[in-house]
This record gives C-alpha cells, structure tokens and sequence, in this order.
C-alpha cells in the first residue's frame, strides 16, 4: 500500500515576496507582464456554487437582522458534510421537503417573535405608518430589510412580491405589523436568503474565471470570517467600491478579525475540524467511565478552543505551538480531572503547567481530543492516528480491505490494545494502512478512553514508544507533538483546512500555485495565523470564481 | 375486521374534502369506507394501495447462524432468522447473491449503495482531505416513491425513519442515510418518534384560519424568487435549486390538504433520549413501528425507509451485556462473536415486530403485510469481512398478490445481482419497469423465484 500524501513539501518561494504582493510573474517564456493584482494565466478555480447557510451562520445571521428574541426561534435545517468539511456538503447537496418544511417553519416562527420583541424591527423602520396597510411604509421597510437579508440590495419584481405578500396580511389580520411578519417570513425562505449566491462577474483578463462583486465578496468575508451575515457598513464599503482589489479586502479583514465574533467563527471552525462541537453528546460507557458527564465534556473542549484562541488572537505567536506546547488551560472542573492546581483567586480558562510525569504536549494530548477520538469504553490507537493523518496532516487513509477476515482468534487474549492491534499488523493486507495510523495512537495510550492519565493496562506498565513511519520514532506525547510540529505538512494542512472551508471545495490543481502564496506568508510571518487568514482573503482563489463549461 | 361501514366514499371525494371542513377524524381507518362491499377492492373497482418499506441495519449477519440449510417453503430459521417465526409464511430469505454494484472499492460503502440502489458509489476525491462517497443513483425506495406518486400522490411522498442515533457521520451521505433521490440528495431521517407523528399530523391547519392562504401565497412568493436566480446559475446549482422548488411544490401541498380521514392515534410519548448513555433501541424501533403502521393505515405515505442502525456507525447493543459498539465488535470480537450475534438478532426481533404489526392490522379482507413489499438488507456480509457477495436480503409481504406466497428460501447458484432483486420490488408497483441501477450493478432480470 502506498500512502496519498497530499501535497508535494513547501515549494520555498524566493524570500522577500512580501505581503499583499500579489502580482506574480508568469513563468515560462511569452508570457506577458501582467498589470498588478492580476492572477497569472494558469490560475484556474472551479465553479462556484451556491452555499446553503451553515446553521451556525444561519442563527448568527438572525441574531444579527433580527435580535436574540427572534434567533431562539430560529431552528435551521441540519448541515451535512462531505470530505470532513460542513460546507463542501453545503456547496453541493441538495434539499427537499425536510429541509424545505424546516425553513418555513424557522422562518414564521422568527418573524412573529422578531415582530413581538419589536426592537430590532423599529430600528430598521424609517416610516410611521398611517394605517393598517400602508404600502410605502411596508415598501421602505421590505426594501431595507431584504437588502439585510439577500447581502445585496433588492429587485424591482422581489420588492413588489414582497410587499404584495405584506399588503395581503395587514389586510387579512388588520394590522401593519401582521404585513411586517409575513414579510420577513417571506424573504427568510427565500433562496436568496437561504443560499449565498456568489457567481461573479467577467474578468476582462482571463475567459475561464470570474471576479466576485463587491456584495458579494461582503458576504464571503463575513461568513468566512465572522460566521455571520456581512454588517450594512460592509455593504456600503463594497458597493463603494472598497473591496474591489486584495488592499481593500486586506484591510477590511484586519478589522473584521478585531471583532469578537471572529474568535467565535474559529472557534466553530475548529469545533468542527477537531469535532470538538460533539463532544458534549458523546456517549461513554457509564461502567468503564463514571465520571464522564457533559459538564466535564464542555470543560474538556473549552481547554483546546482556549489554547487555540490564544495562540490565534492573543500574541504574536506561532499557530504551531497547538502542536507541542507544552502548557494548557484549565478550568476548576478540568484542573481536578488532570489533578493539578487551580490559581486561587481566578475564574475561567488559566493556562497553567501540567504535571511533568503526564507528558501532556499540544492538543493530541487534551483530554477532548483523546475522547472523542476513542472508543465509548476504551481507547483507540487507530482512530487517533486516523485522525491525525486526515485532519493535521491532510493524508487521505485508503479503504480497508473487502473480504478479508479480520476477526480474531477465539482464544485470543490481549493485555493491552497494542498488543491486540500488532496482531492486526500481522496481516499484509491490514498493516500497510495500521502501520502509518496506530504508531501515532500507541504514543497516546498513557491516556484512556475519556483522556485521564494511566500507567497501566490490565496490569501490563504501557510503552508510548513507537515507529511513527514519516514521523520517525515517536515517544509518548511530547515525542509526537515535537515530531508534528516539524512535519512539513502540519502548516501545509492548516491552510488547505482553513481554505477547504473558506471556499467550501477541496483545493484543485489549479489552485495550487495560489495557496502557495499562502503557504509563504504564513511561514515569513513566523507562522501568526491572523497573517495566513489575511494572506487567504486577499488571495485570487478566495476572490475569483471558475466559469462552468 | 368489521364491515359494517361501507359507504362507498370516492377516495378522490375524500381528498377534495367533502367532509364538513375535515377538522373531524373519523372513528376508523379511511380506507374501510371506500372499499367495495368484498373489501378486496376500493369502491371505484381500483387496486388496494401497495406500500414499500425498506429496511436496514449496518454489520451484516453471521453466515452459520443466518443462511438456512435447505431451499423452498419448508427452510430452516436458524438462530438469527428466528425472531421471524410468526411470519415465516410472509418471508423470502434470498442468499448467495452478488451485490454487483459493489466490486471491492471500499467496505460498507459497496454494500450499502450497490444494496439499496443498484448503483455503484461515487467516491469524492479526498485529494488529502477526508474520504467520502455519496450514492451513484436513487435508493430503490425513491424510485418506487416516484412510480406511486405518478398513479396516485400521497401527503407524504415517502417517510425516512431512524432508530439508533449513532451513525456514521464522517464519510459522506452514503453512510450517513438510506435514503436518496439521486447523488446530491440524501433524505434526512428523523430519530425521534414525536417528530415523526408531528410530521403525520402536526402540519393540518383548520380552513378558517387565514394563515393557511397566507402561507401559500409565501410559497408561491418564495417559488417566484427561484425561479428568477435559477436563469443565473449553472447546470448543478439548477438542478440542486429544482430539489428545493419540489419540495416547496410538495409543502404547498401539504398546508392545502385535509386531515386524513382515520383515526388519530395518541402522540407516542417517546422520544429516543438516551438513560444513562444507553439508547433505547428496542422501544424506538416499536414506537416507529407503530408509526409506520399508523401512516399506512391513515394512507399517508405508501413508501418508508427504516435505518434501524447505520453502517458502520456506533452503536451500542447494550441489551446484549456489551459496551462495545456492533461495528467494532464484528472486527474485535474474538472466535464466534457472541455479541454480535446477539445484536444481529435484536434487530431481526424489530424487524418481526413491524411485519407482526402489519399483519395484524386489517385492510378490507387482507392486511397491511398482504399490501407491502418490505426490502430488508445490510451493508456487508458479515461485518468482519466487509464482503459484498452473499449479503443478508429478505423479500416480505405479499405486495397486493405481486409476490410468491408462502415464502422461500432461495438460494443462488449463479451468484446473481441484488439488482434483480430490487427490480421485482419495483415491478409490484410498476410492472413496466425494465430496469434498475448502473454500470456493474444494472438488472434487467427480475428475479423469478420470488415472484407470484
């Protein structure tokens, strides 16, 4: 078996590229000089399509038109992933009368409470109305609103159906309000509301791409960035022409990722790459892990989202330090479970050193990590080294194979779990795959199913000592984590993941030369991840669609 | 069952709602006052409905204690095939089968795909990412949902059911439903017993209530808005935007008609919340059970698919003294997988409930299990071994007289396709379908032996 290692290591580009010098030179002899901030010819993204709204995005979105009333209303249809990634399914599949049903139902039931509550609806009003049914003032609301809600100012045809639909309920509940309601009802089931529609117009360089408008590069921005519907200030910048080139949206996203909703947006970002949303609704087998409860789970999760906040927002640090660094956050509940100390006086996530003979070094030995990549009543080396070749290293694990027996023995007897998987390895048509996944996993087994420290197996003292393949020979936590953070394709991964959600597609070839542009600012600016995610925005392959064919 | 109420209603009469209003259940399945004095026949001399069930569990059998010994009528149940026993007459068990659409690419995902849709899997290039595959083709449960709404629509097209909970999220669509209208359109199920009988009867609004005219207008509105962005997209997204335009056709629909003319049942009470981390998988199967019986007999739908626990997926078949879930299990047990036999037979136990249920549950002069086709299948072999050849597959019910009763054991000699499998299901609602599935897995063979 041979393993699909996804990238070719970090073509080094010539030092001294710097930031936002985007107007790369195409290679080959004839090529033309290209006007700054022109993509090179050999710049081919695919087709864009449309992305149904998250249901993180979708409920930050009401949250923000709309209030915190309306937004616990809202309840969006569920998000179906392809190749790992939430958006990839939403960029691709298709819904039906679930979903549909869902919507409406959202839809009405954050209207009539968006309408009780009042206030985030008058401050969108600009008119008094005179009557029941007044059309001009349903009209300036509609019109207003629904440039909101589509990311985009509204039609003539979608403000005359609109107001029609409001006209009608004023008239049948005799009451204004009543119109507002079946409004707003309308406009969030819309497509144009549901979808983002994100086509672009031509680009006079190049037939087989298209730049993304203003508006819609607004919204781009701000579900990538914010997870939420772009603010109308960013509207109007756009629409001004302000996020027409890489230095406009350069700028604007420095301001973005100031805002507090930008450490929620990677937060959920990570929540879900790491599955680290799960893990309160992880199920543990109640005998082999008592103390497994979801206060515990949430404090398990909180100490890997705080150290990645931290690393993201707080210093100018290297992102590479999730890997191998060797303290962490705890909050009281999970200062008891590790059994260290919690600073008198303080509340929250501190960080704080762990115990020296635990070993534990970056987010592979969080304990949220550890049990959500286990078993519900033991540890498991494969699915902790599955992970960490799929989501930190981008290494695609081929299918096991079909019609082979693999169950074992009848009078097998394995102390520990290394020693029943080396049986596994055994087979040839097993090992090529388990060699390259269960190494990473023996080097975690000092932690059980739920991610508590042990010694010992069934009474057998455990060896964290393994060869870890391109890895090299792993020791326990701290070995792993040093060996990740110098494997080249940690950074690799971490830009492709960030840009596989951003862009809701699995990176193609023709890409490729674009992210690498990434890849460099990332490392030139020391690995702060503030400077890749800006690098990314400002980026052709964020800013320009393909053209179908 | 009684007769004494044959007032010949029309079925179309019902549908148009004639009833006073239809806020008023009546006290008996609808069906009873259309039938035709025999009760073999509605009053307008048509066929009975057919219904189609398909239905799941991941992991496969164990070949000593699942393929009988002997073929035809008189065939063995051996331990795991014992729960059928009361409805043996109505049960075809077919082994030694290819399921053709699954040539070895990659485990579960074969069989679940090739199984149900006769369509090899469409693997999504991971190109370093996770691995995922979606359908290569429509479930057969879609297809044949498509046949019967060309006859005769119902309220619900079809209805997608789910007991266990943990399922398989990580590898795209193919794992994660049942159920798909084609490559891009999985089928969400619903876990929660009180969600689905919302889903019956929860939508009905009474006719003097103006939001009802409102809500259509707001559909009609929202159907206006597609189809303008539809002139603006690509071939995929137009189709992906005509998905979402069917189900806005359907809803509409929905909010039109009229509470089905039959006896409401009381809510289920149950709502497939775990106790202690356990799942209650054997009262979530019951309760959908119930609730497929009761959709049936309301009329409905005519089409369900059952996922009692996914492929691969996580779960935990406590009931048998494990804490260890099924799918690893069917790889980690030791010897003869005392475990996994006893999750393989808890859910035959729920499969025998739901076909117990529909027998017993009178329609005219036959049953509900007369008037069904019910496609039982996993998504391997057997779970150690991944295989897609000799999957476990049950053909029950009598289809309305379409398929051979009482029930064989049959087994191939010729290892031939699942797909014909799938196409005999088919041509009891539609006898002029040629065809089912793709590339490797197509059939153009009913297969003869279970037909009637």
């Amino acid at each position: 078996m041979r393993i699909i290692i996804g990238m070719a290591l970090m073509a080094p580009f010539a030092l001294g590229l710097g930031l936002g010098c985007t107007g790369t030179i195409g290679d080959s002899g004839g090529t033309e000089a290209l006007p700054p901030g022109v993509p090179p010819a050999d710049f081919a993204p695919p087709p864009a399509s449309m992305r149904r709204l998250l249901g993180r995005q979708y409920h930050n979105t009401i949250e923000d038109l709309l209030g915190s009333a309306a937004a616990e209303a809202a309840s969006a249809p569920g998000d179906v992933s392809l190749n790992g990634f939430d958006s990839i399914g939403s960029a691709q599949l298709s819904i039906g009368l679930s979903q549909v049903t869902a919507y409406e139902g959202s839809a009405r039931a954050i209207a009539a409470a968006a309408v009780a509550d009042g206030s985030q609806v008058q401050a969108l009003m600009d008119c008094e109305p005179p009557g029941p049914a007044d059309a001009d003032c349903h009209e300036a609301f509609i019109r207003r609103f629904g440039r909101l809600a589509f990311r985009r100012s509204l039609t003539d045809d979608e403000l005359s159906r609109f107001v029609a639909i409001a006209q009608a309920a004023a008239e049948a509940y005799e009451s204004f309000d009543s119109g507002l309601e079946y409004a707003i009802a309308t406009i969030l089931q819309s497509p144009n509301f549901v979808y983002r529609v994100e086509l672009g117009e031509a680009d006079p360089h190049a037939d087989n791409r298209r730049v993304l408008t203003g508006t819609e590069m607004a919204s781009r921005l701000s579900y990538f960035l914010l997870d939420t519907t772009p603010s109308e200030a960013l509207l109007d910048l756009a629409e001004a022409g302000g996020l027409d080139d890489a230095e406009g949206v350069s700028a604007a996203a420095r301001d973005m990722l100031d805002e507090p909703e930008a450490r929620a947006a990677i937060g959920a970002f990570y929540g879900e790459l790491f599955r680290l949303r799960d893990i309160e609704t992880l199920v543990k087998d109640a005998e082999s892990f008592p103390d497994f409860t979801p206060e515990l789970a949430a404090s398990m999760r909180g100490e890997t989202l705080a150290l990645i906040e931290h690393l993201a927002f707080d210093q100018k640090t290297s992102f590479v330090d999730i890997f191998d660094a060797p303290y962490s956050f705890v909050d009281p509940t999970l200062a008891d479970f590790y059994g260290v100390d919690y600073p008198e006086g303080e509340t929250g996530f501190v960080k704080v050193t762990l115990p020296d003979e635990q070993d534990r070094t970056g987010i592979m030995s969080h304990a949220a990590m550890l049990a959500l990549q286990a078993h519900s009543d033991g540890s498991s080396p494969t699915l902790r080294g599955k992970f960490v070749r799929e989501s930190l290293l981008c290494q695609s694990i081929p299918a096991p194979p079909n019609d082979i027996e693999t169950a074992l023995p009848a009078d097998s007897d394995f102390k520990t779990k290394k020693e029943k998987l080396s049986q596994h390895m055994e087979d040839p048509s097993c090992n090529g795959c388990h060699r390259v996944m269960d190494p990473i996993g023996f080097a975690l087994e000092g932690f059980d199913g739920v991610g508590r420290f042990r010694t010992e197996e069934n009474g057998v003292t455990i060896d964290t000592t393994a060869d870890g393949a391109d890895l090299g020979m792993l020791d326990g936590p701290s070995g792993l984590g040093a060996a990740l953070a110098e494997h080249p394709n940690t950074v690799h991964c971490i830009v492709r993941n960030f840009f596989r959600h951003a862009v809701a597609h699995v990176e193609i070839e023709g890409e490729e030369a674009a992210l690498e542009k990434i890849d460099e600012v990332f490392e030139t600016s020391g690995y702060q991840l503030k400077e890749m995610i800006v690098a990314l925005v400002s980026n052709e392959a964020f800013r320009y669609v393909g053209v179908e064919r | 069952m009684s007769r004494s109420s044959k007032r010949g209603l029309h079925r179309r009469t019902v549908l148009r709602g004639l009833l006073g209003g239809g806020t008023v259940a009546l006290a008996l399945p609808m069906l009873e006052a259309m039938l035709n004095p025999n009760g073999d026949h509605l009053a307008d001399g048509a066929e009975l409905p057919v219904r189609f069930i398909s239905w799941f569990w991941g992991n496969g059998k164990k070949n000593a204690k699942w393929n009988p010994d002997t073929a035809g009528v008189d065939y063995e149940l051996k331990e795991q095939l014992a729960p059928l026993a009361p409805v043996k007459s109505y049960c075809s068990v077919l082994t030694n089968f290819d399921n053709k659409a699954g040539f070895g690419r990659r485990g579960h995902h074969d069989g679940v795909a090739g199984f149900f849709s006769g369509h090899p899997f469409i693997a999504l290039d991971p190109n370093g990412a996770n691995y995922a595959s979606k359908f290569g083709g429509p479930s057969i449960d879609q297809v044949i949902a498509d046949a019967i709404e060309s006859q005769s629509p119902t309220y619900l097209k079809s209805l997608q059911l789910a007991v266990s909970k943990r399922v398989t999220k990580g590898e795209g669509p193919t794992l994660e439903f049942l159920s798909h209208r084609g490559p891009d359109q999985p089928l969400q199920q619903k876990f929660n017993p009180q969600a689905v009988y919302d889903q019956l009867f929860g939508n009905f609004t009474p006719v003097e209530d103006p939001s009802a005219g409102l809500r259509v207008h707001m559909l009609d509105a929202v159907n206006e808005d597609a189809k303008a962005l539809k002139k603006r997209l690509g071939a995929a997204d137009r189709l992906r935007l005509d998905a979402h335009l069917e189900g806005i056709d359907q809803l509409r629909k929905q909010i039109a008609a009229l509470p089905p003319a039959c006896t409401q049942p009381p809510a289920p009470g149950q709502t497939n919340s775990d106790t202690d981390g356990k799942e209650p998988l054997t009262e979530v199967a019951r309760a959908m059970s119930d609730l497929v019986v009761t959709a049936f007999k309301c009329d409905l739908t005519r089409v369900v698919s059952f996922q009692h626990n996914g492929s691969v997926g996580g779960t935990v078949f406590h009931m048998t003294g494990t804490s260890t879930n099924m799918h690893s299990l069917s790889h980690d047990e030791p010897g003869d997988q005392a475990h996994v036999n006893g999750a393989i037979v808890e859910c035959m136990e729920s499969f025998a409930y739901l076909l117990e249920e529909l027998m017993n549950a009178g329609e005219g002069s036959e049953n509900l299990l007369d008037q069904s086709v019910v496609l039982c299948g996993s998504d391997c072999q057997e779970g150690a071994n991944h295989s897609s050849k000799d999957q476990p597959a049950i053909v029950a019910g009598r289809g309305g007289g379409a398929l051979r009763h009482p029930g064989i054991h049959y087994r191939s000699d010729s290892q031939e396709n699942t797909s014909d499998i799938l196409l005999t299901c088919l041509q009891a609602f539609d006898p002029q379908a040629s065809e089912v599935g793709s590339a490797q897995g197509l059939s153009t063979t009913p297969l003869a032996a279970i037909k009637a």
